[in-house]
């Protein structure tokens, strides 16, 4: 069934009117985050605001495709590639990433990076927020990854267990619409209900998959004395495939196809194209937009789009937040904004692991622990890349289906970080630009055109092999997320500087990855082709070895949960400790990121919390207070 | 009332045969219709079009698995499946013909009068003489001579047909239940395809065939809140979508936006004998025909007790798109400026099921 956005939502909230509204919760950001939130919200009756930095354009079939054209049209097919860049709201861009050079942090890009390991890290800001480029994966975190304090000895124990979430994980799938096969999925200490079946069933391994499991399915690796076999296992997607009938007590389960303001018939099935990130053609991966519209059909949801939030204010007696201070812009390209308020009982910063601490540091709320910001976490993506012997059907199906994930557990743990392995059927797209390089070097070094040169591609990319190893980074306080004064956006906002260095912990998983790796394509009988350059932007060395380390977009961990207020940022609601009112939602509230894709455990959380939201809106039925004496509602400024 | 036409199991299976024939037949229309938009420009058509070619699809699995219920074996690949272009609809006009165009307002037209719901102004006219010289899409394939008055009408006899059977002959519903093309293997979009078992399942898979498609008119959106394929084209002639509520002559939505100059101007109806011998054309022409014919086999067989080779279409449809593409972005030679098409020119490819 497609998804029914309602025509001008974008439009028709007047932002004066709105701020004279106390909503019941204000949300920052239209990701998947504050649109879990308000859809659960609104759909118990509550009002809701909600701000977004990108463009206010409804959510239509031609918006959408018209992300399409600009990717197809782009030479870059980068992930920010099919969006559209704004002055106003600018976005990291993994092609904006330079190589750090000692003490001489990189300014030249929205995100500033002080280093000393440069990050190609990146999010999305356009309504759905990064979900529109995400690739769709939605593991669920191991039971270990919440206790690894306590198991190993190494980052931080959750103040919740897996036992905990694992009703909200059951949430987070129905909404995302996962498929995936239980038998599949049941390792490592991951448990199910007992008549649990995903929403739909799982995706096939692609062809490439299956050759590499031929010989790789049963290879024992022994690590820190346990003994344990490989296997190349399907990963649990955020994409659309044949509803299994068992779903929810035998009522089945119906996909959400695209986003549409008029009936339109698409999406509802994966038709393996190979561009997942940065967008699914026809809307068969889930993108945030979905759960947004269906919070904006519920009449109870305002959206303020263009408005990007500037500055939390505090009441200092109490802590309480009074009100969000955004800036809205006219135009993406122009510099003149209006300054407007926007108040609620309860606010919710659902922007990102980066812009949350951002937003809070510029408003001059380091939080008492003085941890905000701090312990920003992603996935350290190792890359290795080989030539099969026979021909594979590398660029069939969608981007990556299978992979390894024997090695996200167990012993090892206290040692070295665990990983997971993707094996991905866009070839040696990630690591050298295939197949769109292949093309230039037959085009340009080997003379090729017409029928030779479609032979001379396919005969090239189908042999191709990448191994991904994302490897877990765990918290550490200095590689973090701060701001300057000195740094300012177009509209005056502070910009993000990010301080990140990869810890030991993490690259003994690295070197031990790249060891199992000449391994796997050993038994394979690949040729290995990888080859790190000291030259690379994410070059990191461990022990005499180089390695190019890139990023995850999997951003955690710069307001991390806890038990303690001295410790955490916010309990395990994700409500501030230093704000009664204040939720801070989303990766950032990670005390481990483990080796799960975090969008589905985002997703969960906000599940989760959402009922918090709500039984503390019950709770304080009380009038609040309200600062209105004397400041107008909001004043025109020149931009500078 | 005229006599019934349907008398038999083998009446039945050959005006089975027939809507198989019928519900095909209008899927080349359609494709060459939206591969003849330039890509990424008039999406609104390009969705309609593509929805509607998607829904016959379903037709077609709807009508092979009633077929197999009762004992038939579908094969879309006998001599005469797919017709010659242009062809006469049985609608109870005989002033236009069905041809293979590219997008147009001729083409709208001539889908807008494919679905048009019409139902005869009383029963004696269901049926009707065919004209010698005819070229039909549905006649009644056991009565010869006689046409009916609308798909909606043929659809009709069938429906009484099969009822007039079943309760004549209980083993009616005997055919191997494995051949049913069911839920997993099938997927439109546009309405469930329904696994048919008895005289209650075949009755629904027909009855949403005409809802959706030429039926008898059930009002702009059917029973599972569809649009019904004439009203989905009727919005292109409109420029406004239709929503919940409205009157077939007003629509009352967002409005869509067509340009009719972004379109490869296909030569209307072309044919393999348009192409210069020997030329690159003539041979991306004929291998479609060829992939076509073997897309046709490989349908077949699932409709034959393969039903999960349905999932290996979907990438045959992705290379049928190509070989579409590779015909309609290429000038023919001679045709003041028009561009080539596929031909739909597929002799029975036989033996499919050997």
């Amino acid at each position: 069934m497609f998804v029914k956005f309602p025509q001008g939502a974008t439009e028709r909230t007047d932002k004066d009117a709105a701020a004279e509204v106390l909503y019941d919760v204000v949300i920052v950001g239209a990701g998947i985050a504050g649109s879990i939130i308000a859809a659960q919200l609104s759909e118990a009756g509550k009002r809701v605001l909600i701000l977004e930095a990108g463009p206010a354009e409804d959510l239509t079939l031609r918006g959408y495709e018209s992300y399409l054209d600009r990717f197809y049209s782009s030479t870059s097919k980068d992930n920010q590639a099919p969006y559209p860049a704004s002055l106003a709201a600018p976005m990291p861009r993994g092609t904006d990433t330079r190589r750090i050079a000692p003490g001489a942090p990189d300014t030249s890009a929205y995100l500033v990076q002080s280093g000393p390991l440069a990050s190609d890290t990146t999010y999305t800001r356009v309504l759905g927020g990064t979900t529109m480029h995400w690739e769709g994966k939605t593991p669920r975190m191991l039971p270990d990854d919440f206790r690894m304090r306590t198991l190993y000895g190494e980052g931080v124990d959750w103040p919740l267990s897996y036992e905990d979430l694992a009703p909200y994980y059951a949430e987070a799938e129905r909404v995302i619409g996962v498929s995936a096969d239980v038998e599949d999925q049941s390792f490592l200490g991951i448990t199910f209900d007992e008549r649990y079946v995903y929403p739909m069933k799982g995706l096939p391994l692609s062809y490439l998959d299956r050759m590499v499991a031929k010989d790789v399915d049963g290879m024992p690796v022994e690590l820190d004395g346990e003994q344990t076999r490989l296997r190349v296992r399907p990963f649990p997607q955020g994409r659309n495939g044949i509803p299994n009938p068992a779903y929810d007590g035998g009522n089945g389960f119906v996909p959400q196809g695209a986003v549409s303001t008029y009936q339109v018939e698409v999406g509802e099935r994966c038709q393996g194209n190979n561009n997942c990130v940065p967008i699914c053609p026809v809307q068969a991966k889930y993108h945030a937009g979905k759960t947004l519209t269906v919070a904006l059909e519920s009449g109870r949801v305002d959206l303020i789009a263009q408005a990007v939030a500037y500055r939390v204010h505090v009441d200092p007696e109490t802590g309480r937040v009074q009100e969000i201070e955004y800036r809205r812009y006219k135009r993406p390209d122009s510099k003149a904004f209006t300054t407007v308020r926007a108040r609620g009982r309860l606010y919710v910063l659902a922007t990102n692991a980066v812009e949350n601490p951002r937003l809070m540091l510029a408003s001059g709320l380091r939080g008492s622990s003085g941890l905000m910001g701090r312990n920003f976490m992603d996935h350290a993506y190792l890359l290795t890349w080989g030539l099969l012997p026979e021909v594979a059907g590398t660029f069939r199906g969608t981007n990556c289906t299978g992979g390894i994930s024997d090695l996200r557990g167990g012993r090892f743990r206290r040692n070295q970080a665990a990983f997971a392995v993707d094996i991905h059927n866009d070839g040696w797209g990630w690591s050298r630009g295939a197949p769109m390089t292949d093309l230039l070097d037959l085009v340009d070094n080997g003379g090729r055109y017409g029928e030779s040169l479609r032979q001379g591609l396919v005969d090239r990319v189908s042999h191709q092999l990448l191994l991904a190893f994302m490897v877990e980074v765990p918290a550490s306080p200095s590689n973090r997320i701060t701001v300057d004064p000195s740094y300012t956006d177009r509209l005056g906002n502070m910009r993000p500087i990010l301080t990140y260095a990869i810890p030991d912990y993490t690259m003994r998983g690295v070197a031990y990855a790249r060891q199992l790796s000449k391994r796997i394509f050993a038994r394979l009988g690949a040729e290995d082709h990888t080859d790190y350059d000291p030259n690379f932007w994410g070059y990191a060395t461990y022990e005499g070895q180089g390695y190019e380390i890139r990023g995850g977009n999997h951003l955690a961990g710069t307001h991390m949960m806890g038990s303690d207020p001295s410790t955490s940022v916010v309990d395990a609601d994700q409500r501030s400790w230093d704000h009664q009112n204040l939720f801070l939602v989303g990766g950032g509230s990670f005390p481990t990121v483990g080796t799960s894709n975090i969008t589905l455990t985002i997703a969960a959380l906000c599940r989760r919390s959402a009922r918090a939201m709500l039984t503390q809106l019950d709770r304080e039925q009380a009038p609040v207070q309200l600062a209105t004496a004397g400041a107008p509602s909001h004043r025109e400024e020149a931009g500078r | 009332m005229t006599d019934p036409t349907i008398n038999s199991r083998d009446d039945l299976i050959r005006y089975l045969d027939a809507a198989l024939a019928l519900e095909h037949a209008t899927i080349p229309v359609y494709l060459t219709a939206y591969y003849s938009i330039h890509s990424t420009t008039n999406s609104d058509a390009a969705h309609i079009i593509r929805v509607t070619a998607v829904e016959e699809m379903l037709h077609l699995t709807l009508v092979a698995n009633v077929m197999n219920a009762v004992g038939g074996s579908p094969d879309l690949t006998r001599p005469g499946f797919v017709p010659s272009y242009p062809a006469y609809l049985p609608d109870g006009e005989d002033d236009f013909t069905v041809d293979l165009r590219p997008f147009s307002p001729e083409a709208v037209e001539t889908f807008c009068k494919i679905e048009r719901p019409r139902k005869a102004p009383d029963p004696q006219a269901r049926l009707m003489a065919v004209r010698p010289e005819e070229s039909l899409l549905v006649g009644s394939p056991t009565a010869s001579g006689i046409r009916f008055y609308s798909i909606g009408e043929f659809y009709e006899e069938i429906m009484e047909g099969l009822q007039r059977l079943a309760a004549e002959d209980p083993k009616l519903f005997s055919g191997d239940e494995s051949r049913q093309v069911g839920p997993e293997q099938f997927y439109s979009g546009g309405g469930m395809i329904i696994e048919v078992h008895d005289l209650a399942s075949a009755c629904r898979a027909l009855q949403l065939i005409s809802e959706q498609g030429e039926g008898l008119d059930t009002g702009v959106y059917d029973a599972e809140g569809e649009l019904a394929h004439y009203y989905r084209f009727r919005q292109l002639q409109f420029g406004r979508y239709y929503q919940k509520g409205d009157k077939a002559d007003a629509p009352s939505g967002p409005e869509l936006d067509i340009d009719w100059d972004e379109v490869w101007k296909v030569k209307v109806s072309p044919k393999l004998a348009d192409y210069p011998p020997g030329s690159e054309l003539a041979a991306a022409a004929a291998a479609f025909n060829t992939d076509y014919g073997a897309f046709l086999t490989l349908l077949t067989r699932a409709f034959n007790g393969e039903p999960d080779r349905l999932q290996d279409a979907v990438w045959w449809m992705f290379r049928l798109r190509d070989s579409v593409n590779r015909l309609i972005r290429n000038p023919l030679p001679g045709s003041d400026g028009l561009h080539a098409g596929p031909t739909f020119e597929v002799t029975g490819t036989g033996g499919a099921l050997s």
